[in-house]
């Protein structure tokens, strides 16, 4: 064979492989979308709207409408039909889901490759935390001063509650979107995901999910925070309804995505990588995708009550009637407190990654940082009703919450012990992605420290409700998790775009984002002290000191995070060209060549070792190494299983 | 200095000696000053003193005031817990930032090249079962705190008055238990319990008298109790802490601490006999 | 091994590449365990919710009690409710849980037939049969909404017990397209050899369905 045809993606297929997927991308989505669409809206309009259920019931079915038939025209269904019909693919079909000949419209369609689909949750992340973030501005600017009058009482909570759960959908896969699927399968040494056909569909799920959150602005908005507590939001305008259909959609996705990372890691590792020879951030990626399988059902539950309540008059939270608000805070709360732990383990994982190749040392205590991330996972599971201490639900459960939140404190620190103990002693290359480690390390102290205090059950009846919580959540979530994430996307970025990061403007946009994170969330630590509640529009002048810090600071974090946006697209189409290893770290992802081949690997990898042999053999050995190479003797990797 | 506790890979079992022998933290060779254990020391000290400094003097000086024992009470909490994060939250900095100061090439930032490796340090038992017992120790210092100060916060005394506060969109409107006397207005007795029994018409509230340290959402169709116990003459807000629609944020009202004296007064001002006064400020429930 | 010596080893059935169909069970069958466990919390919840509601019985309004033509409730969209409800028949909704258990054990019976090497015209027959009871009890369940005494508007109770129904069809619509495609596939020969799993998977999928509902029946006629 010449070298060409060594590598699947050069293979030239027939002009009917692939079948319908050949016809089929975001365009013929998006018009199969808004076509069921407008078939939902004439269905709940004409045929259901007699029966006095109103306008939630028009919105809520276009939205089902949409969704279904976005996802048709994707091609997300050929899948089910070819099965049923039992037209099953052939080998050609299969080269051409995975993109094979399609040039940078891969991109665009339901392509099985991973790595596209890392790319795709790449480009969506960076879109959602631009649509999060412009609401973000608008908030701060809005409380710059305390009766300011730019946006009504209506828009602003609006803003507020779509700020919030935009947020929280790209917090949640900005980590295990582009990097579980990117980088993970190539990290085990494997040819793709276990289920390539649902990963691009866990991606699709979550573009058709965006634009009815997005489209609630035009319905009225949501007036009941991210958290929708009933029975405020059974009451809402239709964009309420809108937002719930956003979270019933994106729930599959995450549920889907979870199962994929699980089955892919149990099943499909190389020869020779056992579980203990798995990164740290592959654990972290399974705990998390374990974690949300828990928690998602119940956001399902939660919200899919909260639609028949309003679409068709149940009433699971209406007391009038027999329901009672407590219920969907509860049943909220069990999905929401691990869900901040499916965002917080993929970015802390991949900060271990970096803690090891930045420091030249293996990760401090393997065994501890894994045995941490499953007792945050699992003691995650028995803490919800802390963000419940003031509702009077039941205060006899008050202090076995406060018992369990508290000892969250106990693995946590564990986990801080095993990345300053990968630091220690080590040999530190001061590169961008190091910096972003420190940045968590410092962040999230403040933001584990502070959720303490919310955790001390009469402290937190001063601190619920104001925005100390806000500062709080914004310094794990923001100054910890996405920190995480940008340090993530610094590290794979030679892997993923081939070319190095522009570290220069780099480090400037991470000096910028650090004091912008400090100062945005100092001064809202500074409001939730002097008393200022969560989401009001307007506020005591007592406050604006603290808010015009905070805004000040807003203003210079989005300046920074503009700069790193920056700073990727320019590096990404005109940065110097990047070799395979340019950390010269040992995990499998950085000893196959940049472009990834379409199988990853042209050699199946055979692993001898794990990936954190710093100071127990030569630079530029790995994971496939044969055998230690003596100290002061450089191997680049010729030995078998290695390009 | 054991090396029995360190965890080495496979590939260097005969170097264990070796490795035991740079890990040591207390690095018996050399002058003290050259130590790192020292120099962590340094830094864990200077962040230490900057954080209790901190936790001493800022929280007091931004809580905007304190009217009931409960407050003096999140006051003293938040001080302490400050005090104690400051020397925990430095030894993870110092640890860091010695790591940095002491073992980063200079110039690395810009190489290419990564520097020597370091340390094989797979893991040290001694240093990670002390991090655990203290960590422990420090849980079940703050769990008991915590539990002290709600278990006194909790125990509702005899002599209380209980008003009844419902929540509903957007006003806070309080009725002064037997009197029967309803009021916007919050008006309380100096040094004397007061139990709210508080609920909501519509939609879940939040009842936040502020400078009182305590809070219980308003709920429809069920009562939740909360117990404060103001100190203090003077005012204090009453805020909505839980977002309840189009004007959340304007519901609120300022509530007074007067003398017993003020109290009968005002109820009386209100309408209420002299007789129902009494019942209800005597009556022991 | 090269891949020619894979490709012989077995079809390749879905996705994935060169791996045989043994590997692409167990990877099927771990998934659906997976996904059958997040079903499973939601169920948890379902549950949770009707004994929370129930033991609440927040303003006597769990049937519908605390309503009388003296005292006429409203609903949350200003509909008086003057009579407090009865309880749903439960022959229908313990027949809709006996039709879907018939349908899994028809599947389960293909399953068995296909391991052991059973012609497509032993595997076709008990799918078409699967297939048939699933659709008759997704009818029943329908018209079961027709035929209740209540509707949603009439208290928690009703809520939660449209809510199962709801949930039931969900589900079954799931086993329907199982069930569809089993047929289908089995009927041209599809079923045969080492693709027995699909039936397996199939089967693991109903039998969920069929006990979940169940339980929601039992507790929804007998724990009203």
């Amino acid at each position: 064979m010449t070298s060409t045809e060594v590598y699947l993606e050069n293979t030239v297929l027939g002009p009917k492989a692939g079948g319908l997927y050949r016809h089929q991308n975001f365009g013929t989505g998006l018009i199969s979308g808004i076509v069921f669409g407008f078939i939902g809206w004439l269905i709940g309009q004409e045929l259901l709207q007699g029966s006095n259920w109103g306008s939630d019931m028009t919105v809520t079915v276009t939205c089902v409408g949409w969704v279904i038939g976005f996802l048709f025209g994707m091609g997300a269904f050929n899948a089910v039909g070819r099965w049923i019909l039992g037209r099953d693919e052939d080998h050609e079909d299969q080269l051409y889901g995975a993109g094979v000949g399609q040039g940078w419209k891969r991109y665009f369609k339901f392509c099985t490759d991973h790595k596209v689909v890392g790319i795709q949750y790449l480009v969506l992340v960076m879109t959602l935390f631009g649509a999060g973030g412009a609401m973000a501005m608008m908030i701060r600017t809005q409380l710059l001063s305390p009766h300011m009058n730019w946006l009504s009482p209506q828009s602003y909570n609006a803003l507020v509650s779509i700020h919030g759960m935009v947020m929280i959908i790209a917090t949640i896969i900005m980590v295990s979107g582009p990097f579980a699927n990117f980088i993970m399968p190539i990290m085990i040494g494997a040819k793709d995901m276990a289920f390539p056909r649902l990963n691009a569909l866990s991606f699709w799920v979550v573009v058709a999910a965006v634009p009815p959150i997005l489209g609630s602005f035009f319905v009225g908005g949501v007036d009941s925070g991210w958290t929708t507590y009933a029975p405020l939001s059974v009451q809402s305008f239709p964009g309420q309804d809108m937002f719930a259909i956003t979270i019933c959609t994106f729930v599959v996705s995450v549920t889907v995505a979870g199962i994929n990372t699980l089955v892919t890691v149990i099943t499909m590792r190389a020869k020779g990588m056992t579980m203990g020879r798995l990164p740290i951030f592959v654990w972290g990626s399974i705990i998390a995708g374990g974690l949300g399988l828990y928690a998602m059902p119940a956001f399902l539950m939660a919200q899919s009550a909260l639609i028949t309540d309003r679409v068709v008059g149940t009433s699971m939270y209406a007391p009038a009637q027999g329901g009672a608000g407590w219920l969907y805070e509860n049943c909220f709360w069990v999905m929401g407190h691990p869900e901040v732990y499916v965002i917080l383990l993929p970015a802390a994982g991949a900060l271990v990654e970096i803690a090891s190749t930045f420091a030249r040392k293996p990760v401090f205590s393997y065994k501890a940082m894994v045995g941490a991330m499953m007792a945050i996972a699992g003691l995650g599971i028995m803490v919800w009703a802390h963000h419940m201490f003031t509702t009077g639900w039941a205060p006899t459960l008050a202090n076995p919450f406060m018992l369990t939140t508290e000892l969250i404190s106990i693995p946590t620190g564990v986990l801080f012990l095993c990345m300053v103990g990968t630091i220690w002693r080590g040999n530190i290359w001061a590169r961008l992605p190091m910096y972003f480690l420190y940045l968590f390390l410092w962040n999230f102290i403040i933001g584990g420290v502070t959720g303490i205090y919310l955790s001390d059950v009469p402290a937190d009846q001063y601190f619920h409700g104001n925005m100390f919580v806000t500062a709080h959540f914004h310094f794990t979530l923001l100054g910890g998790a996405m920190v995480g994430a940008a340090g993530a996307v610094c590290y794979w970025f030679p892997k993923v775009s081939g070319r190095m990061l522009n570290e220069r403007v780099g480090k400037w946009a991470f000096w910028i984002i650090a004091i912008g994170i400090q100062v945005t969330y100092y001064g809202q630590f500074l409001e939730g002290f002097q008393g200022m509640p969560r989401r009001v529009v307007n506020y005591n002048p007592l406050f604006q000191p603290a808010n015009i810090m905070s805004s000040v600071g807003a203003y210079t974090l989005m300046t920074g995070w503009l700069i790193l946006l920056y700073a990727i697209v320019h590096s990404w189409r005109n940065g110097v060209k990047a070799g395979p290893n340019p950390w010269h770290a040992k995990s499998l992802e950085w000893q196959t060549e940049t472009p990834v081949p379409l199988e990853n690997f042209l050699v199946d990898p055979v692993v001898i070792r794990d990936p954190y042999g710093y100071g127990e053999e030569a630079t530029d050995t790995s994971q496939l190494t044969p055998e230690p190479v003596g100290a002061g003797s450089v191997s680049l990797g010729n030995e078998e299983g290695v390009l | 200095m054991s090396s029995e506790n360190i965890e080495i890979d496979e590939f260097h079992e005969g170097k264990r000696e070796e490795i035991a022998k740079q890990v040591d933290p207390f690095f018996k060779g050399g002058p003290i000053w050259k130590r790192p254990f020292f120099g962590v020391f340094i830094i864990w000290s200077f962040m230490t003193l900057v954080g209790v400094l901190i936790g001493l003097f800022v929280p007091v000086h931004v809580l905007n005031g304190s009217s009931s024992s409960q407050q003096d009470s999140v006051k003293l909490t938040i001080v302490v817990f400050t005090v104690i994060a400051a020397p925990v939250s430095a030894v993870v900095y110092g640890i860091a930032a010695y790591s940095l100061f002491k073992w980063n090439k200079r110039g690395s930032g810009k190489s290419d090249t990564p520097p020597e490796d370091g340390l094989a340090l797979r893991g040290h038992g001694p240093a990670t079962v002390i991090w655990l017992s203290i960590s422990v120790v420090l849980v079940v210092i703050l769990l008991f705190w915590g539990m002290m100060v709600l278990s006194s916060e909790q125990t509702q005394q005899g002599d209380a008055i209980r008003l009844q506060v419902v929540g509903q969109q957007w006003v806070w409107t309080f009725q002064y238990g037997s009197t029967k006397i309803t009021s916007t207005q919050l008006v309380l007795p100096v040094d004397r319990q007061v139990v709210f029994e508080v609920s909501s018409k519509d939609v879940t509230h939040g009842f936040w008298p502020v400078q009182l340290g305590v809070q219980v959402d308003a709920n429809p169709g069920f009562s939740t109790t909360i117990a404060a116990s103001p100190n203090k003459l003077g005012k204090f807000d009453v805020r909505c802490s839980q977002l309840c629609g189009l004007e959340h944020a304007y519901m609120q009202t300022t509530g007074r601490v007067v003398t017993e004296k003020q109290f009968e007064h005002w109820l009386a001002q209100k309408g209420a006999s002299p007789k129902t006064i009494k019942t209800f400020t005597t009556d022991a429930k | 091994m090269s891949t020619t010596e894979i490709s012989e080893a077995g079809q390749h059935e879905g996705g994935g590449h060169h791996e045989s169909p043994r590997e692409r069970h167990k990877k099927e069958h771990m998934a659906l365990w997976l996904f059958i466990g997040g079903d499973a919390v939601f169920f948890a919840l379902e549950i949770f919710f009707w004994f929370y509601l129930r033991t609440l019985n927040v303003n006597g309004m769990w049937l519908g009690n605390a309503c009388s033509k003296l005292n006429p409730c409203t609903d949350g969209l200003g509909n008086p409710i003057t009579a407090p409800i009865s309880e749903a028949n439960g022959l229908y909704t313990m027949g809709v849980a006996a039709l879907i258990i018939v349908s899994a054990i028809f599947i389960w019976q293909a399953e068995i037939q296909a391991r052991s090497g059973a012609h497509r015209k032993a595997t076709t027959p008990l799918l078409g049969l699967a297939l048939v009871f699933c659709l008759v009890a997704i009818g029943l369940q329908i018209y079961q909404f027709q035929v209740l005494p209540f509707t949603t508007i009439d208290g928690a109770y009703a809520s939660l017990f449209e809510f199962f129904m709801g949930s039931n069809l969900a589900h079954f619509l799931l086993v329907l397209v199982i069930a569809v495609g089993l047929f289908n596939r089995s009927r041209i020969g599809k079923l045969e050899h080492s693709n027995w799993y699909q039936a397996h998977l199939g089967r693991l999928w109903s039998v969920w369905v069929a006990a979940s509902a169940t339980v929601l029946a039992l507790i929804a006629t007998f724990l009203a």
